[in-house]
């Protein structure tokens, strides 16, 4: 390969000037003419049946447009409420019953912010409470039926609103002869994405227009959000228009459909663009990170050898579905850990609450699973009186092994990647007393499930150049990194390409912006397309030269190796037999290109894996044991990506996914009391800042091997750091001061009242 | 609906007189009546530090500071933080070490940051961060905030181009 000019580099993000003068547009900066302000009422208690909405106090309110419950929506051309990913559980509005503090049953539109927000105050919630389903166990229980008129998805028990399982071999068998069986549970804790901004939406409804339907939204996934209008509002996907701008944080918390609907109903009503825009509050209760309970026993042989796992993953997805039927395949799946074991058996269940549903969350439940997973094989390894670094280089899967039997072989050496994560702390030089070490590696299968991506460039007449995706830029760089691939192929300078965001009326499509998939996936149709265009470019300048020549587009100018120099304005006009003298009148030239997951229907997802995303991690910690406080001195974060298109990226997004997996591990919890949630504001809910950066640095180490799937050998990044964490921690946590706690985040508390209780350990 | 106050102001230099409302808040005159939309909103309690502007020089939290204020005071937002489209070496700072990802909260490090380096133009490392303790980045880009900050240092000292 020719040396590389712009991936690899480390290149101006093409959103920093924008983000650092505050021109940087968000969905909440958008006000369009005649606009109106929508603001949601919401359950005050997390179950009952909705007796009746008085709005006649709202609607007398000087400056209210109107105000709409469910009742209203059959008029307004709503021909199926409910939305979801593959369980379509969740109304625009409560009808009969509400399920969670905070489930929007009615909303009020005002003339503006403030009117809209006391008229929403005086609306009267009539609910007569029922019984209240506040755990996984009493969900499964029976107690009450969350969705009494859904089946469950699970033969045994009520509540469950998806199930999966993956087995493989004789895992009661293995079990029953192995020499060793380590039994344990382990605690995930409920947790908010908390984007600094909330969710927010713009829908105008125009009849009259071409699309009927325009939306601008903060959102992950336009192209899902437009099908799911377009259903629910019985339009065709023309008739909807789905834009967005740039998002303020999203870490999953912004897929699928969320406020669009009602927005678009309101707006509908009233004629004018409505805006609804959520308080910060309002965020923590629109979707949550599934808290989890994992019971898991792995069996070893005489040998030392895992031979068996059995893992049981119960998933609390709140009131509705949400996310969680995709969380729950992949947590079922990953839960068995990257090592090669020839017995397993993992059931997950996503169980109905009346909580705050819960969906996607950076990770998409490896997170939760390793803490498991990978906590047992660090007790494991203690049982065995082995260092935990090397009883997982002897058992870590190899470069081209399966995770499961009819996966995509490993494209990753998991040793060397531990290994440079082990000696980033010092792995095996003495430790000072209060201290200690852990470690623990992650795998996950990148890129979600079978996706397609398109993909377009057009190098226009002046020399400037477009790309244009359905990709939306949520902080991750993914518009840098599609400009540099651009910028690469077609041989231009990076700074001449723009990177639109995405319009579902003139963007080509992608699936949606999550899974670690940008840069492997929509970044190879950017490529296809990107040498597609210049492929057409190369045919011109060899028309011209008379031979195959090398050449750079240089602005405006064609520079060829032999010397030759061209306006490309000139080569158009030659070529397409049009005047020079109109400029525009030339057109462009325009690449297309496409991306799609291969279908392997042996492979036990379904489809095989795109790439596998590796994260690796190290830590050294001290415990305060007067205090149970528990201080990060030193984490070293390894991630794979295989090739680093944007370097300074790919740090970036690592380090971030291991901070916000600091926050799950010692602090981040959203807590309960009954079914209202205490802390859902900043002040209570206490995020990652500059205090838990560890004192002697937070390190991410990128491996580069060119072996991903992606363009120029990349895999994704960004969530890879979320998985080690919290096992590493608590192992480090139990060389420190002995203390054996499988219960997230290790608050100082926890940490201390397991001080106390020193002999005896947490079953 | 409540008392209303005449005020006048500059904002980015730039003098305004208003007719606002006594309870009105910074945040609200900013954003919606100067379209000053670099001022971002998020946790509405004084927590997260997004909403950071200068009153008089020093670092407010927009979102619980009462527009009136403003009256009489100079007020500075990112808008503006840039002389004529050139950068302040801090702006540049973060730019050339992509201290942003979802950009959402950068405007008010940039604030709070600018605070800084105004009143401690050699502040440590680790008074940078305590100083900047106030600002939340939900994405995580505490390490190349830092740097950000210390290579403005090193442009204003003149220690690089």
């Amino acid at each position: 390969m020719t040396e590389l000019r712009w991936v690899g580099t480390p290149t101006e993000r093409v959103d920093a000037r924008d983000k650092v003068t505050g021109r940087a547009k968000y969905t909440s900066d958008i006000r369009l003419a005649g606009m109106a302000h929508a603001v949601l009422v919401r359950s005050p208690v997390c179950s009952g049946s909705l007796r009746g909405i008085d709005i006649s106090a709202a609607e007398a309110v000087d400056g209210v447009v109107c105000v709409l419950t469910a009742a209203d929506l059959s008029d307004l051309g709503v021909v199926d409420p409910n939305f979801g990913l593959t369980v379509l559980d969740q109304s625009i509005l409560a009808r009969d019953r509400v399920r969670f503090t905070g489930d929007p049953v009615a909303a009020v539109v005002g003339e503006t912010q403030a009117i809209a927000e006391h008229a929403a105050r005086l609306v009267v919630v009539d609910v007569e409470p029922s019984t209240e389903v506040l755990t996984v166990d009493d969900a499964l229980a029976g107690i009450a039926l969350v969705h009494p008129e859904r089946d469950s998805a699970d033969p045994e028990f009520p509540n469950v609103a998806a199930r999966q399982e993956f087995s493989h071999g004789d895992v009661d068998a293995a079990l029953a002869e192995a020499a060793y069986v380590h039994e344990a549970t382990y605690r995930f804790p409920l947790m908010s994405q908390c984007a600094m901004e909330a969710h927010t939406c713009i829908a105008t409804w125009d009849p009259h227009g071409s699309s009927q339907l325009e939306i601008i939204t903060g959102t992950q996934q336009p192209f899902k959000v437009r099908s799911d209008l377009a259903r629910m509002f019985d339009l065709r996907h023309n008739q909807v228009r789905v834009r967005t701008g740039y998002v303020g944080g999203a870490y999953g918390g912004k897929l699928l459909t969320k406020y669009e609907p009602i927005t678009a109903a309101l707006s509908r009503k009233i004629g004018r663009p409505v805006r609804l825009v959520l308080s910060a509050e309002e965020g923590f209760r629109t979707v949550a990170r599934h808290g989890a309970v994992i019971h898991m026993r792995t069996g070893v042989d005489a040998d030392g050898a895992l031979i068996a796992r059995d893992s049981r993953v119960l998933l609390d997805t709140g009131a509705y579905a949400d996310k969680g039927p995709g969380v729950v395949k992949k947590a079922a799946y990953r839960v068995k850990g990257p090592y090669d074991i020839p017995n397993y058996r993992s059931v997950a269940l996503a169980v109905y609450t009346n909580k705050i549903p819960a969906g996607a969350f950076r990770g998409y439940s490896t997170p939760q699973v390793a803490w498991a997973g990978e906590s047992a094989i660090n007790e494991i390894a203690e049982h065995l009186g082995e260092d935990p670094l090397e009883f997982r280089r002897k058992r870590l899967l190899a470069r081209g092994g399966a995770f499961m039997t009819g996966d995509t072989p490993l494209d990753a050496d998991l040793v060397d990647g531990l290994d440079q994560a082990a000696a980033g702390v010092g792995w095996g030089s003495v430790l000072q007393p209060g201290r200690g070490r852990g470690l623990a590696s992650g795998v996950k299968d990148g890129g979600g499930g079978p996706s397609r991506a398109e993909a377009e460039v057009r190098i226009l007449a002046d020399g400037s150049v477009e790309v244009l995706t359905g990709t939306c830029e949520i902080g991750q760089g993914a518009l840098t990194v599609f400009s540099q691939i651009t910028a690469e192929e077609v041989g231009c300078r990076l700074d001449v390409v723009t990177a639109p965001m995405p319009d579902t009326g003139s963007s080509p499509f992608d699936h949606g912006t999550e899974a670690s998939r940008s840069t492997v996936l929509v970044g190879s149709a950017v490529r296809n397309a990107a040498a597609d265009a210049a492929s057409q470019l190369r045919a011109l300048v060899h028309r011209w030269r008379g031979s195959e020549v090398d050449f750079t587009l240089d602005g405006r100018v064609v520079r060829a190796d032999d010397g030759g120099e061209i306006e490309l304005a000139d080569l158009l006009s030659d070529d397409r037999n049009l005047p020079r003298t109109a400029e525009f009148e030339l057109g462009s030239i325009v690449g297309r290109g496409d991306h799609f997951t291969l279908v392997g229907k042996d492979s036990p997802l379904g489809t095989p894996s795109n790439f596998y995303e590796v994260g690796h991690g190290a830590v050294e910690i001290e415990v305060d044991e007067e205090t149970g406080q528990v201080k990060l001195l030193k984490y070293v974060s390894v991630a794979d990506v295989g090739k680093a298109i944007n370097p300074k990226n790919c740090v970036a997004q690592d380090e971030g996914s291991t901070l916000m997996a600091i926050g799950h591990t010692l602090f981040e919890e959203l807590a309960f009391e009954g079914g209202e949630p205490v802390n859902t504001n900043l002040a209570e809910y206490r995020v990652p800042g500059f205090d838990d950066i560890p004192v002697e640095g937070l390190h991410a180490v990128l491996v580069e091997n060119g072996d991903g799937p992606g363009p120029y050998g990349a895999k994704g990044a960004g969530e890879g750091g979320t998985i080690p964490v919290a096992p590493a921690v608590a192992a480090a946590v139990h060389q420190a001061c002995g203390v054996r706690l499988r219960t997230l985040p290790l608050t100082p508390e926890r940490v201390f009242e397991a001080l106390q209780n020193r002999e005896g350990e947490e079953s | 609906m409540g008392q209303r106050l005449n005020i006048t102001t500059h904002v980015n230099q730039v003098r305004h007189d208003l007719d606002i409302e006594a309870a009105e808040l910074l945040i609200d005159v900013l954003r919606e009546r100067l379209d000053l939309t670099g001022v971002k909103r998020s946790c509405d309690v004084q927590i997260c530090g997004t909403c950071t502007v200068h009153l008089e020089g020093a670092a407010v939290s927009a979102c619980t500071t009462l527009a009136a204020e403003m009256d009489g005071s100079e007020v500075r937002t990112v808008e503006g933080l840039a002389v004529e489209d050139r950068l302040s070496s801090l702006q540049q700072a973060f730019v050339d070490e992509g201290a942003m990802q979802c950009g959402f909260c950068t405007p008010g490090f940039l604030l709070t940051a600018t605070a800084l380096l105004e009143e401690s133009p050699d502040a440590a490392p680790e008074e940078i961060a305590e100083y900047l303790s106030g600002n939340i980045c939900r994405c995580g880009g505490y390490n190349a905030i830092l740097a950000a900050v210390m290579r403005a240092q090193a442009s204003d000292r003149g220690d690089v181009g």
